[in-house]
């Protein structure tokens, strides 16, 4: 076992203690919440900063998973054990099934496509009220259950939601040190070189986008469980904008990146709340700043300023594009 | 089911509309195809004139919390709303793009929505979450002609826009500075080797952006309530217009959106209300799968 994954899984035991020693309700609530953004920011990441093409539908398949485990826990009785699954396979499908047609675009008009589903779909939420209750939304979604516990509090349901993280960490991380993490990032450089060299890119694009969904669907899932309420609202367009904000903040190539991206910008709303009207009005300016001055996103920044947080050897720094670029701004 | 003049009536009162999604549009596609990034600040471009010139002039209205009786002459509130956001245009431009100018797209979208997030939430700082109705010019009379009744608001909107489009034609094909502007968005570098003073045709083609938004908020908001969202889907939309014309064409971002102006008031009609936001990205989504060029753009392969 090296440095690095030395540092990672201590990291991750002391994390693990985070509910025992936060008492408040609200914190707790509020770090529950990162965690499960943090999913659906990883699952981003791998689309935009493994591959290079940008989805702003992020939100939309976060709803397709929380409507999907929903509904079926809701009608079926189901156990959310099997509803959560059976809702990230659900939002997988939808997922290939837009994400093939959507792929042979790349760019801004992947993005501006992708603006198209989160709409559609947004609108379909509220507006087909036998299915999904409409603007109303959906109430009584049961919390899991472990053995004779009821994980219906924000430290029990901690675990559940940590768990799942530190699953799509392990996910991802497998995938990026793979031959289709290769293949993804050969694509990101260079679409048309990678073609070259026999990568099938619309197979890998597709494959990207379908994780991207899938982790979305997870989070979204997740949250369902947690709120135990949910209104479509909460899966908008501005959504989809908040986890790329997160994924671009903390530092797109990256799964720690994603991870820290999505924490620190759950939490500075909340940090800015005595301000109060004006807290998100500072927090829109705040990404202003933080993209001037971090060009390669929170990650960047700690490298850049504590280079001895990087275990040894350094590594070779060129071969990694602080910005994914597409061809048809690589001029 | 069909009744001819209702649907006259609906296509004009869509040709309004498609209208703003075209001036919108132009917006978009100028910065994109000055410095090649999405803005997608535009929308609030089209939403805090809006709430600017509402409260010059409204008898009262509530500005942070007090209220004030501005209430100006309408001609001196439109040219006051226009210097306001060129200035604002320029401000926009120096700290939103010009920092990030050298690293790519994504900085310089996630800058811009960093701005929107800023200008939405200024607004309900300033102005309060209350929605703000502006007066017709013309009260809610309607204009009739025979058994035809027209907004006269619409009409206004045709008129206006008809005369920004040919006006910007004018500029673009006759003046010094429209040629230098075309000349920066075809191609930068050699742009500048040819003499023009880049970063100053870039900053004037973001200020006319901000214009055409601006005049687009100042013609839209009278059939609109202001509220701080009311840009976001006019927005998009007129995304999805730019795309179906043809991406970075501006003759195609005219024609895309009197399109989904037209199409979606008639589908609002004889589809269905509640998916009558849903249908100007069913066309989006249509015309990326079949034509991904749009109907007017050149079919570009992609540079190696």
């Amino acid at each position: 076992m090296n440095r690095r994954a030395l540092a990672v899984a201590v990291a991750a035991i002391l994390l693990a203690a985070f509910p025992l020693v936060v008492k408040s309700q609200y914190i707790l609530q509020v770090g529950d919440s990162a965690i499960i953004y943090a999913v659906a920011v990883i699952g981003l990441g791998i689309l935009l900063g493994f591959t290079g093409q940008m989805s702003l539908a992020q939100a939309a398949f976060f709803g397709i998973g929380a409507y999907a485990s929903a509904l079926l826990s809701i009608s079926f009785g189901w156990s959310p054990w099997v509803t959560i699954p059976l809702a990230v396979a659900f939002t997988a499908l939808v997922g290939a099934l837009v994400g093939w047609p959507c792929l042979r675009l790349s760019g801004h008009y992947l993005a501006l496509a992708t603006i198209g589903f989160g709409i559609i779909v947004q609108l379909f939420l509220i507006n087909d009220k036998g299915l999904t209750n409409g603007p109303d939304g959906l109430t009584g979604i049961p919390p899991p259950k472990l053995g004779p516990l009821t994980l219906d509090t924000y430290q029990t349901y901690f675990y559940v939601v940590y768990g799942a993280l530190l699953l799509s960490i392990y996910v991802a991380w497998r995938v990026k040190h793979s031959r289709i993490g290769r293949a993804l990032e050969a694509i990101r450089e260079n679409e048309i070189a990678a073609q070259a060299m026999g990568i099938d890119t619309t197979r890998y694009k597709v494959l990207a986008f379908v994780l991207a969904s899938a982790f979305g669907g997870l989070g979204g899932a997740l949250i369902a469980h947690m709120t135990r309420f949910i209104s479509p609202d909460s899966y908008s367009f501005d959504q989809s904008v908040v986890f790329l904000v997160m994924l671009v903040i903390g530092g797109s190539s990256t799964i720690t990146g994603a991870v820290t991206g999505a924490i620190l910008l759950t939490f500075l709303p909340e940090v800015l709340r005595p301000l109060k009207d004006s807290y998100i009005m500072v927090y829109g300016a705040a990404v202003i700043v933080m993209v001037i001055f971090m060009p390669d996103g929170l990650i960047g920044l700690v490298k850049r300023f504590a280079p001895s947080f990087e275990p040894s050897p350094p590594r070779p720094q060129a071969l990694r594009a602080p910005v994914p670029r597409t061809a048809d701004t690589a001029s | 089911m069909f009744d001819p003049s209702a649907t006259l009536q609906l296509i004009v009162s869509g040709l309004a509309m498609g209208s703003i999604y075209a001036l919108v549009a132009l917006g978009f596609i100028l910065i994109y195809n000055a410095v090649g990034v999405v803005n997608f600040a535009q929308g609030d471009f089209v939403m805090f004139p809006s709430y600017i010139a509402v409260s010059f002039v409204l008898p009262s209205v509530i500005v942070f919390g007090t209220v004030v009786h501005w209430q100006l002459p309408l001609i001196a509130t439109y040219l006051l709303v226009l210097i306001l956001m060129a200035a604002f245009g320029l401000l926009f431009n120096r700290i939103a793009y010009y920092p990030l100018r050298d690293r790519g797209w994504l900085p310089v979208v996630i800058s811009t929505i960093g701005v929107s997030i800023f200008l939405r939430n200024l607004a309900q700082l300033i102005w309060g979450s209350q929605p703000i109705v502006f007066p017709s010019l013309f009260g809610d009379a309607s204009l009739s002609a025979g058994n035809l009744h027209f907004r006269p608001q619409d009409l206004l909107i045709l008129g206006v826009a008809g005369i920004l489009i040919v006006f910007q034609y004018g500029l673009f094909e006759w003046t010094s500075l429209g040629k230098q502007m075309r000349a920066t968005a075809q191609d930068r570098a050699t742009a500048q080797l040819l003499g023009i003073r880049v970063d100053r045709i870039v900053a004037i083609t973001f200020i006319y952006s901000v214009l055409l938004g601006a005049i687009a908020g100042l013609l839209v908001s009278p059939i609109f309530t202001v509220t701080k969202e009311m840009g976001g889907l006019i927005s998009l939309k007129a995304f999805a217009a730019s795309i179906v014309g043809g991406f970075g064409s501006i003759p195609g971002a005219i024609i895309g959106g009197l399109l989904i102006g037209v199409v979606e008031n008639l589908g609002g009609f004889y589809i269905s209300t509640a998916y009558k936001d849903a249908i100007a990205f069913v066309i989006l989504i249509a015309v990326l799968l079949i034509r991904p060029s749009g109907l007017f753009g050149e079919r570009v392969s992609e540079k190696a």
